[in-house]
């Protein structure tokens, strides 16, 4: 289970003094479900998501992932999830095999353990085939597969998904979505983050909007829509986020 | 521990299957050391040489001319003296003499045209010079002879050198003396240099970084495996200087007869010295290496202030091939200066010289700054507003 409270992120800007990045997100994500944090470029998805991994530290608040407070217990939160986003590349002069040998060894697996492990992601994604070409001679579907591989290789009980399917194609963006609904039936808690309102549609449980760093918004496709009484989820989101046309045609 | 070794595995097979870090950081030292020697030989070689020096002479038939003629040098007689100095300015003559009359005394005045600029004209002036004291000592001593005096009154004071050994016996020549402990210094901070802004804000640009972060190993664990890597690759980076050395001594390329033969040069005890010299110094490095990738959002942005410290880094490692000239590298106070202090030090294991007190201070003082150096990378890695901005 994931859990936030008022959660909030304000970096120091040296033009504008304090830029909120978020500013209280209060949502909480449960196992076998998938929890979608729908918002524009900059609403502030991926602060929210880089807090909830530990990387970066919450201004105040409160975030747990997996029973585990961000502030107080970060290893046993890092330990705890799986993060998959389409901007995160591979080590170039590892082969896949190395590079998920890699990883099992910083998420303290070894042995017997780590080797089942290996046996399992390496049977699932079908590695075999390119586990000995170095990352940068795969093509993008076979480095997604990596990556795909390198987050559940720990078998984490909360994934994260950072706008997983941009600049993919629509078959390798389909593995993808396949691979967050498999984690779902397994139990798994997944936040899914985008700006994609087809891939919200299929995959998400439940919708956190995010505008400007603030929750506009929490419900089903369906509570969204009837709340804000728009016939599409587009524009529920738009209406959420208080949308107002610039092109100057419409405006008149 | 454990977690550190396996970042520290990971890092230096990535290290290693980088050709740019192969080539720049193994490969070229070795390369760089045997080149300079075979230049440094080739050039000893060539201002020691007399055979074919062209001496130009104004047309004369004063017999002192014939002293040149006899000896090894080539000489082109021209015309008058204007035409030696057209060719001086064309570059094409060193040297230009012209021989005055015999005066009632038996002196014969030689005006000796050069380009005080050149190089070769002072080498070809010193030639001559050389040539005539020999003559005019031989005259002096048919005359002291001749009037029954003692040939010692030709010399009132002699000097005579004596030399006294210090330190060992086998010890590497002047021009590696020189040379040497600069390439060696110069390298463990290039050696680097060439793969640390790949190192963090490489993986900052490439987005590799995060995935390392939200993994449950430590980030001080994380930074210490990259520092360890990165302290290998300065250290050997430096020692393959050594190998550079090895290679011309089992090759002997051509001009490096002249550099070697006293031998290798090298001594067991002057290895050691370099080794126990460069373990700190690689420390400091691979720790600023290190913090200046972090601090860069970029690798772009980190080879610059890469670039700019390194400035801070050659020019003491410079001044190391000029400290022979001066009374400085006896000084005691030259071993708190980082980097300088290194250099010196293994320059005089170079000499066969080992002094224990310089050796201790330079160990200690370098042994601080990469304590502190390291401490602030360990805590510039773990500082959020450093690490995440883009």
């Amino acid at each position: 289970m994931v859990r936030t409270s008022e959660l909030k992120k304000h970096f120091k800007d040296p033009k504008t003094g304090i830029k909120k990045a978020v500013d209280g997100v209060t949502f909480e994500a449960h196992p076998g479900r998938i929890l979608g944090l729908l918002g524009v470029n900059g609403a502030g998805k991926t602060t929210t998501l880089r807090m909830l991994s530990t990387i970066i530290k919450p201004t105040s608040g409160i975030a747990e992932v997996g029973g585990y407070d961000v502030l107080k217990e970060p290893e046993r939160v890092r330990a705890s999830i799986g993060f998959m986003s389409t901007s995160t590349a591979l080590y170039g002069r590892m082969t896949p095999k190395e590079l998920i040998e890699y990883f099992g060894g910083l998420y303290g697996l070894e042995g017997g353990h780590l080797r089942e492990r290996i046996a399992y992601v390496r049977e699932k994604l079908q590695l075999g085939e390119f586990e000995d070409r170095l990352c940068d001679k795969l093509s993008t579907g076979q480095k997604q597969r990596v990556n795909i591989a390198r987050t559940i290789l720990h078998d984490p009980p909360v994934l994260f998904f950072d706008e997983p399917t941009v600049g993919l194609d629509v078959v390798s963006s389909q593995s993808v979505m396949e691979f967050i609904e498999e984690a779902r039936t397994n139990g798994k808690t997944v936040i899914f983050s985008t700006h994609i309102m087809s891939e919200v549609e299929r995959l998400c449980d439940e919708i956190v909007v995010v505008h400007d760093g603030m929750a506009k918004g929490q419900g089903t496709v369906a509570t969204l829509l009837e709340s804000t009484g728009q016939p599409t989820l587009e524009k529920a989101f738009l209406a959420m986020v208080g949308f107002q046309s610039t092109y100057a045609g419409r405006a008149s | 521990m454990r977690m550190t070794f396996h970042v520290f595995k990971k890092e230096s097979r990535d290290i290693l299957r980088d050709k740019r870090v192969l080539r720049m950081a193994f490969i070229m030292p070795i390369f760089l050391v045997a080149m300079m020697m075979s230049l440094f030989g080739f050039l000893t070689t060539a201002i020691s040489k007399t055979h074919g020096q062209i001496v130009y002479v104004v047309k004369t038939k004063n017999p002192a001319e014939k002293l040149i003629v006899q000896k090894p040098f080539e000489v082109v007689e021209i015309p008058d003296v204007s035409t030696g100095r057209k060719l001086i300015r064309e570059g094409k003559a060193h040297i230009v003499l012209s021989y005055g009359e015999m005066k009632p005394d038996g002196q014969t005045v030689i005006d000796a045209y050069v380009d005080p600029k050149e190089q070769t004209s002072q080498i070809a002036l010193a030639m001559v010079s050389k040539l005539y004291d020999v003559h005019n000592k031989k005259k002096l001593e048919t005359l002291l002879e001749e009037n029954r005096l003692p040939l010692s009154s030709e010399e009132v004071y002699k000097v005579r050198q004596q030399d006294v050994s210090v330190g060992e016996q086998a010890g590497a020549s002047d021009i590696l003396i020189g040379i040497l402990p600069y390439l060696i210094v110069m390298y463990a901070f290039y050696g680097g240099m060439s793969i640390a802004a790949d190192m963090i804000a490489g993986e900052k640009e490439k987005n590799t970084l995060e995935t390392l972060l939200i993994s449950p190993a430590h980030r001080t664990n994380i930074v210490l495996g990259k520092f360890l890597a990165l302290a290998t690759v300065c250290l050997i980076s430096s020692l393959s200087c050594f190998l550079g050395l090895v290679l011309v001594a089992a090759v002997k390329p051509p001009g490096t007869a002249e550099m070697m033969k006293g031998g290798f040069g090298v001594t067991p005890m002057a290895f050691f010295v370099t080794m126990i010299v460069l373990m700190p110094l690689v420390a400091f490095f691979a720790s600023a290496l290190v913090a200046i990738s972090s601090f860069a959002r970029n690798s772009r942005e980190a080879q610059t202030y890469l670039t700019q410290f390194s400035f801070v880094i050659i020019l003491p490692a410079m001044f190391s091939q000029f400290i022979g000239y001066t009374d400085m590298g006896h000084s005691q106070w030259i071993n708190f200066i980082p980097v300088l202090n290194a250099a010196n030090n293994i320059r005089m294991a170079l000499m066969g010289r080992v002094d224990m007190t310089s050796l201790a201070i330079t160990i200690g003082v370098s042994l601080v700054i990469a304590l502190i150096a390291l401490r602030i990378t360990v805590k510039l890695f773990n500082k959020e507003e450093v690490l995440v901005r883009v």
